[in-house]
């Protein structure tokens, strides 16, 4: 049994320090999601545990961090449920050949920098339990990985949703997660099946099997959600609940086949309808506890996990600064020469590659795994989280010096913009 | 073809054709690369700790030994920690390795005195098992104690199977 008071405090204390560091960063015009991921690191070892390690024992004991962990991983599903329903892969088709090369070059060459950067670190970083191929797919899928939420959330509060370098950078963004998802869930299958006994070719045909039943059967019945919506404006609490059933059932048919508990969250939220209005409603009705409560918690338990003074010494600090250099090369440099050949402006090229840099809080979803899993060590986890915290905070700086507003298009009709400003998620449609 | 398509794939032949390409080449030549052995985990350290007697620092051993010792590792570099014992820093070469001990409380032996683990994995079981000796510094009457250590099964991880 969980000790309540514990329990109840850690909640408390996390809430309020995740706050108060996201207004800090607020008034930095960093968005709010940047400071509350800094705000875990904060409360975690590399800090709290630091400077006040008895304070820090009686904060976190070890045997109550498995209730945080469990309610932080609740939220989590929670959120990727609605990243899947906030992304609209559709929406590439719509943007022509910059958008597609560039959403590719975007995976590709921070891939093949990092599978680089792999035959590197795999001796100073890694050991013998780990495949020299799961150590460089991982790296390569952590890099590739854009964060959707937090792009968005720039994207808003610069009013720039509904111009081409946004409508661009969102659809981009968008493959990237599908895309990098796809990728970390082959990854996650590999390592897993080396220690399980179902074989691996059992676990891809059950996920194809699945795949192909969420995508042919589920997703049409997922339509009369949008047809009552419509008809009446609203859903009731019955159908909502079905809702997060849905998802917790697909998340837990994922677990059983053996990749993670997200990829069907995710998944769930990616085959439910687009209508913006609908989108915007469901999010509406979760994005509140979850964002304000949930994932609060979720940036203290990687906080907690996040050790920096496990990077020691010069040599692991220029592992350290690499691990930024070619994260920052392959995904900015990527995506600024990919959108510059198809005919974008050189400045709003690299606009595009500063933004599809944001990693934020989708990549500490995926360092958690890789840790979970074995393929990183917690070094290389603090290093990544580094790396994660690095590119987020650089975003907007550098996307204000590279791109001023003025040089930049007006909103179109059909942008999509927050409704408040406590969203990560995109919200409703403006159009009139 | 038009001429903007055919600069379409020429483009895409050369941005993502070509770096998949090199992805393929840098997975092949990182196959032949090797990592240091994995000790990553929780590990139980049996010594006959009768045979210390009424040395000095027998309390010492004991209390360090009392608990399993938990290795975080990274490449070479391990980090050691265990709750009768403080954090310390190790490495490993090949199948020699080596860290510090220092209790956690004191034992009767002075503050800041160290037992040095010094051990060679056994490298025929998955490295489930290493076996060495234990040298107290400054402690120059102290010979060094036998022990073998035993890894334990780590606990699931939460959403892991």
């Amino acid at each position: 049994m969980p000790n309540l008071f514990t329990l109840t405090f850690q909640l408390a204390v996390v809430l309020a320090v995740c706050r108060l560091v996201g207004e800090l960063f607020r008034l930095i015009h960093q968005p709010k999601v940047v400071g509350e991921m800094f705000a875990g690191i904060m409360l975690g070892p590399s800090l709290l545990g630091w400077i006040a390690p008895h304070a820090s024992a009686y904060l976190f004991p070890p045997t109550s961090l498995g209730f945080l962990s469990a309610l932080s991983q609740v939220g989590v599903v929670v959120f990727m449920f609605l990243v899947g329903l906030g992304i609209n892969p559709g929406e590439l088709k719509k943007e022509g050949h910059s958008a597609v090369l560039t959403s590719h070059v975007s995976i590709t060459a921070p891939f093949v920098l990092a599978s680089a950067l792999a035959l590197f670190l795999y001796p100073r970083v890694s050991d013998s339990s780990v495949t020299f191929t799961n150590f460089a797919l991982f790296m390569g899928a952590a890099m590739s990985i854009t964060a959707f939420p937090v792009l968005a959330r720039i994207l808003s509060e610069r009013n720039l949703l509904g111009s081409r370098l946004g409508t661009v950078a969102i659809a981009c963004a968008a493959v990237d997660d599908v895309t990098g998802w796809c990728i970390l869930a082959y990854i996650v299958v590999l390592v897993r099946a080396e220690h399980s006994s179902r074989t691996i070719w059992m676990t891809i045909i059950g996920l194809a099997i699945f795949g192909v039943v969420m995508i042919y059967v589920v997703r049409p019945l997922l339509r009369g959600f949008m047809r009552i919506y419509t008809k009446k404006g609203e859903l009731s609490e019955n159908l909502l609940a079905l809702m997060i059933l849905l998802v917790l059932a697909s998340a837990l048919m994922t677990e059983y086949l053996g990749i993670h508990l997200l990829f069907g969250a995710f998944l769930m939220g990616a085959i439910m309808p687009k209508g913006p209005r609908f989108v915007r409603y469901v999010l509406d009705r979760f994005e509140t506890i979850t964002i304000t409560l949930l994932l609060p918690l979720f940036f203290a338990f990687t906080g907690l996990r996040t050790n920096i003074g496990l990077v020691k010494g010069s040599e692991m600090w220029m592992y350290c600064g690499l691990i930024i250099l070619v994260a920052t090369a392959g995904k900015l440099g990527g995506s600024t020469i990919a959108a510059w050949v198809t005919g974008m402006p050189i400045r709003e090229a690299a606009g595009l590659g500063t933004l599809m840099n944001t990693r934020g809080l989708m990549e500490l979803v995926i360092l958690n795994i890789g840790l979970d899993i074995g393929v990183i060590s917690p070094a290389l986890f603090s290093m990544m989280v580094i790396m994660a915290l690095v590119t987020t905070f650089m975003t907007t700086p550098v996307l204000k010096l590279i791109c001023p507003e003025a040089m930049l298009n007006a909103p179109s009709e059909s942008t999509v913009r927050p409704s408040s400003p406590t969203n990560v998620l995109p919200s409703e449609s403006q159009v009139a | 073809m038009s001429t903007t398509n055919r600069k379409f794939v020429i483009a895409y032949i050369v941005l993502v054709g070509l770096p998949l390409l090199g992805m393929v080449a840098a997975l092949r030549s990182g196959r032949h690369l090797t990592a240091p052995i994995s000790v990553d985990g929780t590990w139980k350290i049996e010594a006959n700790l009768t045979s210390i007697g009424n040395r000095s620092c027998a309390n010492q051993v004991s209390s360090v030994l009392s608990s399993p010792l938990v290795i975080s590792q990274s490449g070479p570099n391990l980090v050691v920690s265990s709750s009768s014992a403080k954090t310390s820093s190790g490495t490993i070469d090949g199948t020699n390795l080596q860290f510090p001990l220092v209790p956690a409380a004191d034992s009767g032996c002075g503050n800041g005195q160290t037992i040095t683990l010094a051990a060679v994995l056994d490298s025929k079981s998955d490295a489930d098992t290493f076996a060495g000796h234990l040298t107290g510094t400054d402690c120059a009457s102290c010979a060094p104690i036998e022990f073998h250590a035993i890894k334990q099964r780590k606990p699931r991880a939460a959403g892991a199977h």
